[in-house]
């Protein structure tokens, strides 16, 4: 599903990302963890160019791009773009636009179906995210569980093949992480390709197939989660662990 | 500062006759007013949406004109702009044959450069967060201006487009220097002939006022509609 290769990439001089290599099959379920500064995020925003890497290449479903000598080209932004979904930190919903407006807004731009099937599929999907009560509603007058979940419907109308979570409970309430977890978590159970960047290490390990522990912009050590997660190689992957148990 | 300070004749302040009678001549004057005011906000409106645009745009073809037009614009007079199209044009050749739309240009050229920078910092505004959200979503530039920018953006530039659009029915008034007869024109001609200064440029005055407080309420009103997704 993806095939990063090579990955470099630098801000003002600065490495954030160096020689990133990772597979992502189909149906997988991918963490990306590391301490802030690492370069996790700024890769999960490579996969679908919000970032643009210097060198290497990204392939994801039938679409290949390669980055250093050529700029990417509009075409090749946006068919790169129509793989995946993006669930943000700070959620981004439209704040001028109810909940079923945010939801419905892009597949109506879109047009690739029509209006009915969209307006149905919406309905659907907020009710399993548990917000049908609340579709009328603008973002500001929900809580951040209530609004990452409704962020999570809205990318999952455009239907992508891998879903990419930004730290998507970091910003929120202790008590409404749970909320927003067990919607993900129910998506790995259908099956839906996931990568996700997380500090819910508990999380991770109950629903991740693979986990990429990242340090210094590098992938230090790589694996099944249950194993990179619970009983590293590496002695940072290590002290990274042991560091977000004493919280 | 006052060459007869304590023997001021309060008799002379207002005449509520000469200003009730002479209500309808000034009216006629605000026609002219509003007539010049309506066009020109609109004008302005279109310019500073298409240089404010230009002005965000990362190509110099585009970004250097239009700094240069906000900063001459912000930068000159606008009595001293509308003295150079309507005299100084015809010494070159080009002349006005209607001092109202000499009027008309003059406002809004000269107010289209102070909208630029009110619709680029509205539009700045928006977080960055709104065009990745949308971006991820698939939507292209223009449909997420469109959509997601525009409509927050607006919510932003009312109070200072609306602090604009009074600015500009003030600046009518300059076009009675070069023969407009809108209203303070008018208040000048009656002032003449009656030699009563006071009351009727503070008849004026308070027209000026009531017209702002008129727009302020449409300015409150929007803002209603505009913020009510706002929970506070």
């Amino acid at each position: 599903m993806i095939t990063v290769k090579n990955l470099k990439k630098t801000f003002d001089d600065t490495p954030v990302l160096e020689s990133i290599n990772l597979e992502v099959k189909k149906g997988e379920v991918v963490c990306l963890v590391g301490a802030s500064g690492s370069g996790k995020t700024t890769l999960l925003r490579c996969l679908n160019l919000l970032e643009t890497p210097d060198e290497g290449s990204i392939r994801i479903g039938d679409k290949e791009v390669s980055f250093g000598e050529d700029k990417l080209s509009k075409k090749d932004i946006k068919d790169i773009r129509r793989y995946s979904g993006m669930v943000f930190q700070g959620f981004h919903l439209f704040p001028h636009m109810t909940l079923l407006e945010n939801i419905t807004q892009a597949p109506l731009t879109a047009k690739q179906q029509d209006k009915e099937t969209i307006m149905k599929e919406a309905s659907v999907l907020l009710e399993r995210v548990g917000l049908s009560e609340h579709q009328d509603k603008f973002p500001d007058a929900l809580s951040g569980g209530q609004q990452q979940r409704a962020a999570i419907a809205r990318a999952l109308m455009m239907h992508p093949e891998v879903m990419l979570f930004d730290e998507p409970t970091s910003a929120l309430d202790p008590q409404l992480v749970r909320e927003v977890l067990k919607v993900i978590e129910s998506l790995a159970k259908e099956g839906q390709t996931m990568v996700i960047v997380t500090h819910e290490m508990n999380f991770a390990r109950r629903i991740a197939d693979k986990a990429f522990f990242m340090d210094e912009g590098y992938i230090l050590e790589s694996g099944p989660a249950e194993q990179v997660l619970t009983d590293p190689k590496e002695d940072r992957t290590r002290e990274f662990l042991a560091l977000l148990e004493d919280e | 500062m006052f060459e007869t300070f304590g023997n001021i004749r309060w008799e002379y302040l207002f005449d509520y006759e000469l200003a009730i009678d002479s209500l309808p001549f000034l009216l006629q004057g605000l026609r002219i007013t509003m007539v010049i005011a309506l066009f020109s906000m609109f004008f302005a409106l279109m310019l500073g949406v298409v240089i404010g645009v230009a002005r965000m745009s990362k190509f110099a073809i585009f970004h250097l004109p239009a700094r240069l037009y906000i900063s001459f614009m912000r930068g000159t007079p606008l009595l001293v702009f509308v003295f150079i199209l309507y005299y100084g044009l015809p010494v070159i050749g080009l002349e006005f044959n209607n001092a109202v739309v000499a009027a008309i240009v003059g406002v809004s050229l000269n107010f289209g450069g102070y909208l630029a920078e009110v619709v680029r910092s509205a539009i700045l505004s928006v977080p960055r967060g709104q065009w990745e959200a949308a971006a991820t979503l698939q939507m292209d530039y223009f449909q997420t201006l469109r959509k997601i920018v525009i409509p927050q953006a607006t919510r932003i530039a009312l109070p200072p487009t609306f602090n604009i659009f009074m600015d500009v029915v003030k600046g009518t008034s300059l076009a009675s220097v070069i023969t407009v007869q809108e209203l303070l024109y008018s208040a000048r001609l009656v002032a003449g002939r009656t030699y009563d200064s006071m009351t009727m440029y503070i008849s004026a005055a308070l027209i000026y006022w009531m017209v702002c407080i008129v727009i302020g309420y449409f300015q409150d009103r929007l803002e209603i509609r505009y913020n009510r997704y706002l929970s506070k």
